[in-house]
């Protein structure tokens, strides 16, 4: 699994569930952060829905995709960040996630 | 900004595939919004970063088309490349097949390469096994070359290079008091052998060090193959005794299934080497020696160090050792020189069947393309652009090459199931291993793909250039003639079919008259009626040279008294059985001779019975043959072939003369040789092509040897009616001394032409496929060009034109053609037949004959394929084709 495949799914994971708020979390352009989650829904890693209309309207603004985990797409980071963790070298620090 | 934003994504939209579009807009138009009131909120205006977002946007929608295209499309392309090719079965079926021959015969003879000199020796870390030779500085470069037990264990002793160094030796043994006797082929190991090679046993232990010393115990480990066959696969074989050659030797272990060293070894047993072997033996070079190098040592230090030790052995003992070194070769390189060349030149042969197969399926493909022309170019009209045709008919090029590919396989597996079920008498080592793995079925995928590619791409791009889609309707409605520049497309691959046929047909009929030339070699022996086998008598039980001379007379007699035996003898050394035992000459008439003298004098050594010669129809020239009074304790008499005489005699008469050789054999161990009282004629006891070597025979009455070949001829011609007189007669004298290799003397001649007859049958196959496949891309291309050109002719006809010279202007057409492809592919021959030239027996690679013949064949095969297309041209009716279409 891609680097920004594991960062995508790392911010989905912490939280950040709509197109925007994950390409501020991961500092990746648009242009890479899209085709990475249109990937990863294809591949049935995240799926993704509407939010609610009303609540969008409340706010004055139409309603934003938003995309959450599957249970594969959770066993699949966990692999993925195992993967690249170990690929660090032992006993350095390793640079915190804000 | 937000504007700005949404005139992106407008612009962009299009790109997105139409059922995601509305979606794709929502999201993106949600995004830039929430941005935009979250801005709004804070009193801020809409962050500048949020242009670059939207023109990622563009990356997203390009994507997304790119995705569906790949998905959808592709999946799209191969069912309609499906639905084509039901269509026309026809073609489909030809196309599958042909590529199935291409691709099938590639993977089988890839199959055989790779088991020969590709696929990793069965051993664990096969790359640090190397043999090491004695070899003579005379020749360098040559591989190969036995080595005395002495110098095996001074190299052992003093080399660094090696983890551990081994000595073997091949051997045969009569396993016995188990049913049947059966001979059993061994090797003789020391015990580092299986150090060396790195193979653990399947059960017990192997043979170590610690059974080197002379008397330790008598053991055997047994090859799995043994075990299951003989002994049902029972473990509890371990500990066990069994009796080979009279010797009863303890099972130790069993090594696990596909080791096998030196070839063919069913057995292994200890070889040992007493402190007189090494003090007296440094002459006496009958041990092949293996290493295993030290992880860090790579090839050339091994070979300096070996080369240092031999250069001081040579300094040491001159008189065994001068002008010659140790040499080491890899393992690989060392079992396979010899075959590596004729199996990469199979290789090349069936490589270019591949590319006719490719070439001839572009044409065919071409064609139906152009066929299609009217079909291709609506698609284009309705918006279909160049790499959409490019890619949709690449796909149908692929599912048509995967599918031929698959049929490949099933030839290719029945093929090198054939393969290496071919008798090893052929004499490639590691052919017996041949067989479909993973890296095979890789290369038949990838020769397939690669083939689709070849033969999709061209026509594809040529059907794709489809400027004016009007005119191309246009001229697939009612042209006259075809496109030149298409019709020299297809004519250039018809000239390069014929060229690559010519240079399979230049190989394989040099092959061919170089096998002529083989089987007409005359061998020196007329015993197309002889039966022959081989005993070994055990030196436990027959330990006195007189107890095997009464055996061997005994049983001789007893074969010779069957009415259908016309005579029976018993030969040291049989003709076309590689058997080689060398010996060079020390005296001459009672002079010791130099020892430059002494090598350049070394003669194969033959003991025979009486009636030898005459069982063998070979002639005695001149003298006598031996008698039942040459017997221990009379006069010693050798006789000797021509070829000796003239080489110890050059200018005198040997009649008369005296010779003595360098050993010393049977009783008393008198040095071999006597008085030469008859000149046999020259034996090729190594096959047509090799040269005769100079041979001395001696009466096995007076050197007396227990390891013998029986030959008896039958009376009524059939050689097979003896068989079972033989192993009855041999049974009742001893039931423990078994048969072994029983064969006719018809069929070691067989066997001796083998190989270069198995190589012709391979080149010529693919020869005459090459042929075939040339033809028919003849036919096909003259047959469509006849087609297109129908309107044309059916005018020129209706204008006045005789049918005689529309049948001449086809047949022009096409002999231009073939007689290019015929002078091209002569001048290739040329170079290309220098590969085979180490194949050729008195022909040389540039025989006129040959080229002659294949090119004038080839024409003639050209015209015939012509001549059907040419004729259905001169046929027309000029009505019906003005009313063509």
């Amino acid at each position: 699994m891609s680097i920004t495949a594991v960062c995508v799914l790392q911010a989905i994971a912490d939280g950040f569930q709509y197109g925007f708020d994950i390409i501020d979390q991961t500092q990746l352009p648009s242009g890479t952060i899209y085709p990475a989650l249109g990937r990863l829904e294809r591949d049935g890693f995240v799926k993704s829905a509407w939010e609610n209309e009303q609540d969008a309207h409340a706010d004055g603004r139409p309603a934003r995709r938003y995309y959450k985990l599957t249970a594969p797409g959770v066993k699949a980071l966990a692999d993925a960040a195992a993967f690249y963790r170990s690929l660090l070298p032992a006993g350095k620090p390793r640079a915190a996630r804000g | 900004m937000l504007r700005w934003c949404d005139l992106v994504l407008r612009a962009a939209a299009p790109m997105v595939p139409y059922d995601l579009r509305r979606d794709w807009l929502r999201e993106w138009r949600a995004e830039f919004a929430f941005t935009a009131a979250r801005a709004a909120r804070l009193n801020k205006p809409m962050p500048i970063a949020s242009l670059p977002r939207a023109l990622g946007a563009i990356v997203h929608a390009a994507w997304l088309r790119w995705d569906r295209w790949r998905i959808e499309m592709i999946w799209q392309d191969i069912k309609h490349a499906f639905r084509t090719l039901k269509a026309r079965p026809g073609f489909t079926a030809v196309t599958v097949l042909t590529l199935a021959i291409g691709i099938g015969g590639t993977t089988a003879i890839f199959g055989a390469v790779n088991a020969v000199l590709l696929r990793p020796l069965p051993y664990p870390d096969p790359d640090q096994l190397v043999r090491v030779y004695k070899s003579s500085l005379k020749s360098p470069g040559t591989i190969g070359g036995t080595v005395s037990p002495p110098d095996f264990a001074d190299w052992r002793r003093q080399s660094a290079s090696f983890v551990e160094l081994a000595a073997s030796a091949s051997d045969s043994l009569a396993l016995t008091g188990m049913g049947d006797a059966e001979q059993v082929p061994a090797g003789d190991v020391t015990g580092g052998f299986f150090a060396v090679m790195g193979t653990a046993p399947l059960y017990g232990r192997a043979i170590t060090t610690a059974d080197d010393p002379v008397g330790g115990r008598d053991v055997v480990v047994l090859s799995h193959a043994i075990w299951v066959r003989r002994f049902g696969s029972n473990p509890s074989i371990v500990g066990q005794q069994l009796v080979f050659d009279g010797v009863s030797r303890e099972v130790i272990g069993v090594m696990p299934p596909g080791f096998q060293y030196p070839l063919r070894s069913e057995i292994w047993v200890p070889l040992r080497f007493s402190a007189r072997d090494l003090e007296t033996q440094r002459g006496a070079h009958y041990i092949d020696v293996i290493g295993r190098l030290k992880p860090d040592v790579e090839l050339p230090r091994a070979r300096e160090d070996m080369a240092a030790i031999g250069a001081q052995l040579a300094r040491d003992f001159p008189s065994t050792n001068r002008d010659h070194s140790a040499s080491v070769y890899p393992l690989r390189e060392a079992m396979v020189s010899n075959v590596r060349q004729s199996m990469f030149v199979l290789l090349g042969a069936v490589g270019l069947v591949l590319v006719i197969v490719c070439v001839n399926i572009a044409g065919l493909v071409m064609i139906r393309a152009l066929g299609r022309g009217r079909e291709l170019a609506v698609r284009v009209a309705m918006g279909a652009g160049r790499t959409t045709l490019v890619r949709s008919l690449l796909i149908e090029s692929l599912v048509l090459g995967l599918t031929g590919g698959a049929a490949g396989l099933v030839l290719a597996y029945w093929a090198t199931t054939g393969i290496a079920s071919l008798d090893p008498s052929i004499g490639v080592p590691l052919l017996n291993q041949t067989r479909l793995d993973t890296v095979v079925i890789a290369f038949a995928s990838g020769i397939a793909v690669l083939a689709s590619v070849v033969f999709g791409t061209m026509p594809a791009w040529q059907a794709s250039g489809i400027g004016d889609v009007v005119t191309r309707i246009r001229e697939e409605g009612g042209s006259t003639t075809s496109d030149p520049k298409r019709q020299r497309m297809r004519g250039l691959l018809i000239v390069a079919e014929t060229t690559l046929a010519v240079v399979l047909l230049v190989g394989a009929g040099l092959l061919a008259r170089s096998f002529s030339r083989l089987l007409s070699v005359d061998l020196g022996f007329t015993a197309d009626a002889v039966q022959t086998f081989n005993i070994s008598l055990p030196d436990s039980r027959y330990a006195s040279p007189l107890q095997r001379q009464a055996f061997v007379e005994t049983l001789l007699t007893r074969v010779a008294a069957n009415p259908n035996v016309e005579s029976a003898a018993a030969v040291f050394g049989l003709p076309l059985s590689n058997f080689r035992y060398g010996i060079s000459t020390s005296t001459r008439d009672g002079i010791v001779l130099t020892d430059d003298e002494q090598d350049g004098l070394t003669l194969q050594v033959r003991l025979v019975t009486p009636d030898y010669f005459k069982t063998m129809g070979i002639p005695v020239l001149k003298g006598r043959g031996f008698s039942a009074g040459d017997r221990l304790g009379t006069q010693r008499v050798v006789m000797l072939n021509q070829t000796g005489a003239t080489r110890v005699w050059p200018d005198q008469d040997p009649m008369g003369h005296q010779l003595e050789l360098g050993t010393r054999l049977g009783l008393g161990g008198a040095r071999a040789g006597g008085t030469v009282v008859g000149i046999a004629g020259d034996v090729r006891d190594y096959g047509p092509s090799a040269r005769v070597a100079p041979t001395i025979y001696l009466a096995h009455a007076q050197w007396p040897d227990g390891s013998m070949s029986v030959v008896a001829k039958a009376r009524d011609g059939d050689p097979s009616s003896l068989v079972q007189t033989m192993r009855t007669v041999l049974q009742d004298l001893d039931r423990d001394v078994p048969m072994s290799s029983v064969r006719s003397m018809g069929q070691l001649t067989s066997a001796a032409v083998a190989q270069p007859r198995l190589y012709l049958v391979l080149i010529a196959a693919f020869a005459g496929t090459a042929m075939l496949l040339s033809a028919i891309g003849l036919y096909g291309v003259l047959a469509y060009a006849v087609g297109q050109r129908t309107r044309e002719i059916g005018i020129r006809l209706a204008l006045g034109a005789r049918r005689g010279e529309v049948l001449r202007m086809v047949m022009i057409q096409a002999g231009r053609l073939a007689i290019a492809g015929v002078v091209i592919g002569l001048g290739a021959a040329a170079i290309a037949s220098r590969a085979l030239r180490s194949q050729l027996f008195q022909i040389a690679p540039t025989d006129t004959l040959t080229y002659a013949m294949v090119g004038g064949g080839l024409l003639i095969v050209a015209l015939v394929a012509s001549w059907i297309p040419a004729r259905r041209a001169s046929r027309i009716d000029p009505l019906a084709a003005l009313r063509h279409d």
